[in-house]
């Protein structure tokens, strides 16, 4: 690999060992795949937000670092915090939530605390280089807005942070940006969050273009994130809708699509929960809600109450924004719960939990026993009547 | 003794007990729950939906498809290196970036890493079994099979 000579005095230790160490493990990482060089990006995301008793490795670099007086180098968010303060066995398991909150100030870092970090403050344009570590946030950003970076680990995305640097590799090369899959769609009601999901089964490792279909950018950010997760696509695109792809000719750059797969209705629908009954607690928002999100959602509920248990968790940015409505007021008459932590690590920490359903293809495919079922559906599961 | 030439992806010398599987692994997963915070116990598979459920991957020569999971993997991979209770080498078919960053990570920051041999070819689940002692040469990529 070449390296400038800014970061060759890096790596020798100029800026001392912490930021030598920070480079060489990007110069290590990048040459595991061929990266010719570094690069510098506009922006960094991180995933290391929950204070977990186990991550004593993370707290020894974490501390190295803020040792030797080292901030964010670029504009750098973080993902939600983990429902620390939810209740005692939450308290037990993030016992050093204070400890890294506080850690996470003094390295400069914004502290927007969401995984939709690309609505308010960490807006990047297209095609800068970027280092992001949350899957959902990558998805997005590479797709929907045509920036680009791979799928980060968490600490990489550190590295990167306190570097300004990622290597030059995968995601941010034309060449690994071109459509491989055409994915027809023969579905009459479309559910954004269940295709995500049956494309992350289906698709290994290759970029999906999907034939054209008018979703919005909530539903984008929906589908990518269910996709993210349920395999390990980090960049997809839709025929006339996203930056890359203005047609299929481009989107595949001329070349045919080594696979084609159809989805249909019946697809969607089998991931559906056959039991709707027996759901407990409905749980929206993962990824977080954004404020238009919650005000559309809010319309069946307010006036109403509802009778199963639900939860809005949000961005806090929009929660704050959300709570100095009327609409507020009245979905927490309705019983509505608005949080803005992180559902999937709050739910995981519970002896014996409710039986939940989403209409989040993420959070259906993490949370262990959770049950799917389409937004509307969703709805009236909740019961508001 | 049968040799194998893959292509080493991170540096180091490993020698251990083969532990084969078909199944990708995910070490998000696998290094969950309670038992991955006590000593000697912190590489047993803690993924119920896998093959290797219960078993503990402590000095073993894992071989396995490719790893799966969400962006922690890097972070917990590092965790168990740095605990000094990892396998002793891997043998991946597909070496994917949150492998990779978790073993750099270790041997940046910890010098813990282990070597880590890419091996595309599918011949390699029929070359190795579970239980055969396997040497693994992260500088080389060679795999010697005793």
């Amino acid at each position: 690999m070449k390296l400038d000579p800014e970061q060759e005095s890096m790596l020798n230790g100029e800026l001392g060992q912490a930021m030598s160490l920070a480079v060489r493990t990007l110069v290590e990482y990048g040459k595991a795949f061929g990266a010719q060089r570094l690069v510098p990006i506009k922006s960094a995301h991180l995933v290391g937000s929950f204070g977990a008793l186990p991550y004593r490795a993370y707290y020894k670099i974490l501390d190295q670092c803020i040792n030797a007086g080292l901030k964010v180098k670029v504009l750098t968010t973080i993902n939600p915090r983990p429902g620390h303060d939810l209740n005692l066995l939450n308290r037990i398991a993030f016992v050093r939530q204070n400890y890294l909150d506080h850690k996470i100030q003094q390295l400069g870092v914004t502290l927007n605390y969401s995984c939709v970090c690309y609505e308010q403050v960490n807006i990047p344009a297209f095609g800068d280089h970027i280092a992001w570590a949350e899957s959902s946030a990558v998805q997005f950003a590479n797709s929907v807005l045509g920036a680009r970076t791979n799928r980060n680990s968490m600490l990489i995305d550190l590295c990167s942070a306190i570097t300004g640097f990622t290597p030059e590799f995968g995601y941010l090369l034309d060449e690994n940006r071109h459509g491989k899959i055409l994915i027809k769609l023969k579905i009459n009601r479309m559910d954004p969050s269940a295709l995500g999901f049956i494309l992350g089964r289906k698709v290994i490792n290759k970029v999906p273009v999907i034939e054209h279909y008018d979703f919005s950018r909530t539903d984008l950010k929906n589908m990518g994130g269910a996709m993210a997760a349920a395999g390990g696509i980090a960049l997809f695109h839709v025929e006339g809708l996203t930056p890359e792809a203005p047609d299929m000719k481009s989107a595949f750059a001329g070349s045919s699509p080594e696979d084609t797969i159809t989805i249909t209705q019946d697809d969607l629908h089998s991931i559906q929960t056959k039991q709707p009954d027996r759901a407990e607690l409905v749980v929206f928002g993962c990824p977080h809600l954004t404020y238009e999100e919650a005000v559309d959602l809010s319309a069946h509920f307010a006036g109403k109450r509802i009778k199963k248990s639900v939860w809005f968790c949000m961005i806090p940015e929009a929660k704050d924004r959300f709570e100095k409505t009327d609409l507020y007021q009245n979905i927490r008459s309705a019983g509505i719960k608005v949080f803005s932590h992180c559902p999937l690590s709050s739910l995981t920490i519970q002896l014996r939990r409710k039986q939940v359903v989403t209409p989040s293809g993420k959070l259906f495919y993490y949370l262990k026993g959770a049950e799917y079922s389409d937004m509307r559906e969703c709805i009236t599961i909740s019961g508001a009547q | 003794m049968v040799i194998l030439q893959g292509r080493g992806v991170v540096s180091g010398q490993g020698c251990g007990p083969a532990l084969v599987t078909r199944m990708p692994v995910n070490f998000a997963a696998a290094f969950a729950g309670i038992t991955s915070i006590i000593p000697g116990k912190r590489a047993v598979v803690q993924d119920r939906h896998h093959e290797l459920f219960k078993k503990n991957l402590r000095n073993t020569v894992l071989v396995f498809p490719t790893c799966t999971g969400s962006t922690f993997t890097g972070m917990v991979l590092m965790q168990v290196m740095h605990d000094q209770e990892a396998p002793a080498a891997m043998i991946v078919q597909d070496a994917d970036s949150l492998l990779i960053s978790g073993t750099i990570l270790a041997e940046v920051w910890f010098k813990r890493g282990i070597p880590v041999v890419e091996y595309n070819a599918s011949d390699l689940f029929d070359k190795i079994r579970t239980g055969d002692t396997v040497e693994v040469r992260g500088d080389t990529g060679e795999i010697k099979i005793y």
